[in-house]
């Protein structure tokens, strides 16, 4: 492991106060991206509940830069703020998009180890993102045809996770600051 | 492990294989699905509300029993839109009109779903037999 990342590592989890600020921070970025999102136009209008997936970004800090537990944690916090927020089927949505996109995550991670970068791990969480969403949807309502949106998916999911990659590197010098 | 890198020239392969399948998919569905005939079903929850011909050239606006205040948009050229809803995000209008096969419109606050379907077809999960009729009126 790269000592940089592992020092970093180290000193959030020696200090409970400040893993505890900073799951805080990364909990308000996500809601406030999330509200951010809401205000923007749908991405891809014809598809439902599928969106940009900015508060994703807070999700895949946790996930580089922390531990797996904590990315959950903040994917599950999100899920339940949707739930409470906006209605028991945005919630479910938005937990059904964080797990999948999550879990598509770490799964390239395991993989693919250094070999990959943020930028397509973005990207793949974008697109299984909105696949989570679309089978949730299609879990509470009669049958859409999911498979159509298939390829729409695999490109709006190639923008929003390039988007949120570019988004992400912005963000990462105010956190580390944290560390 | 390293850290990883933000972005490697490999992904530029990557991410253009991803969009052509992407787009190739998109337009091989276009073309099959055009100039079918199709049926606009429109789901209240589950429940199968009514089935509009789209190809005999109508205009009108109309909204279903349950959810006075989502208005529908037929047009002749037949497409279909969510013209007017209460829903806070207005996510059904912004969609605007659909009329391929294997489009779908919803309103997720209103429990509308229009989705079109291959006219004459019947989807393998539909009932045989309606027994009952739950009564949306109840619920209010």
């Amino acid at each position: 492991m790269d000592k940089k990342l592992k020092d970093y590592r180290e000193s959030i989890e020696s200090n409970k106060t400040k893993s505890l600020v900073l799951m805080a921070l990364l909990f308000a970025l996500a809601l406030v991206l999330s509200i951010v999102e809401n205000l923007l136009p749908p991405v891809v209008p014809s598809v439902p509940g599928v969106k940009f997936g900015l508060s994703n970004i807070a999700v895949m800090y946790a996930l580089f830069f922390l531990r797996k537990r904590q990315a959950f944690l903040i994917a599950l916090l999100k899920a339940l703020f949707a739930a409470v927020t906006r209605g028991v089927i945005a919630g479910i949505l938005s937990l059904s998009g964080g797990v999948l996109s999550l879990a598509a995550m770490i799964l390239l991670m395991l993989l693919f180890g250094e070999r990959i970068s943020y930028l397509l791990i973005s990207v793949a969480g974008s697109i299984f993102h909105n696949i989570g969403q679309l089978v949730a949807v299609a879990f509470i309502y009669t049958s859409i045809y999911t498979f159509a949106y298939f390829p729409v998916l695999l490109i709006s999911g190639l923008a929003a996770g390039t988007a949120t990659a570019t988004l992400l590197r912005l963000i990462i010098p105010a956190l580390k600051k944290l560390g | 492990m390293k850290e990883l890198k933000f972005f490697k020239k490999t992904d530029i392969i990557v991410i253009l294989i991803i969009a052509t399948v992407g787009l190739a998919a998109l337009a091989g569905y276009r073309l099959i699905a055009r100039e079918k005939p199709a049926v606009a079903e429109i789901y209240y929850y589950s429940d199968l509300i009514a089935s509009i011909n789209l190809n005999e050239g109508e205009e009108r606006a109309f909204s279903i029993p349950q959810k006075p205040n989502v208005i529908l948009h037929q047009y002749p050229d037949g497409s279909i839109c969510f013209e007017e809803s209460d829903c806070p995000d207005k996510v059904c209008i912004h969609t605007g009109k659909i009329s391929m096969v294997g489009q779908s419109a919803a309103c997720l606050p209103n429990g509308i779903i229009v989705k079109i379907v291959p006219a004459g077809e019947r989807d393998p999960d539909d009932p045989d037999i309606v027994v009952g009729w739950h009564d949306a009126a109840m619920d209010r």
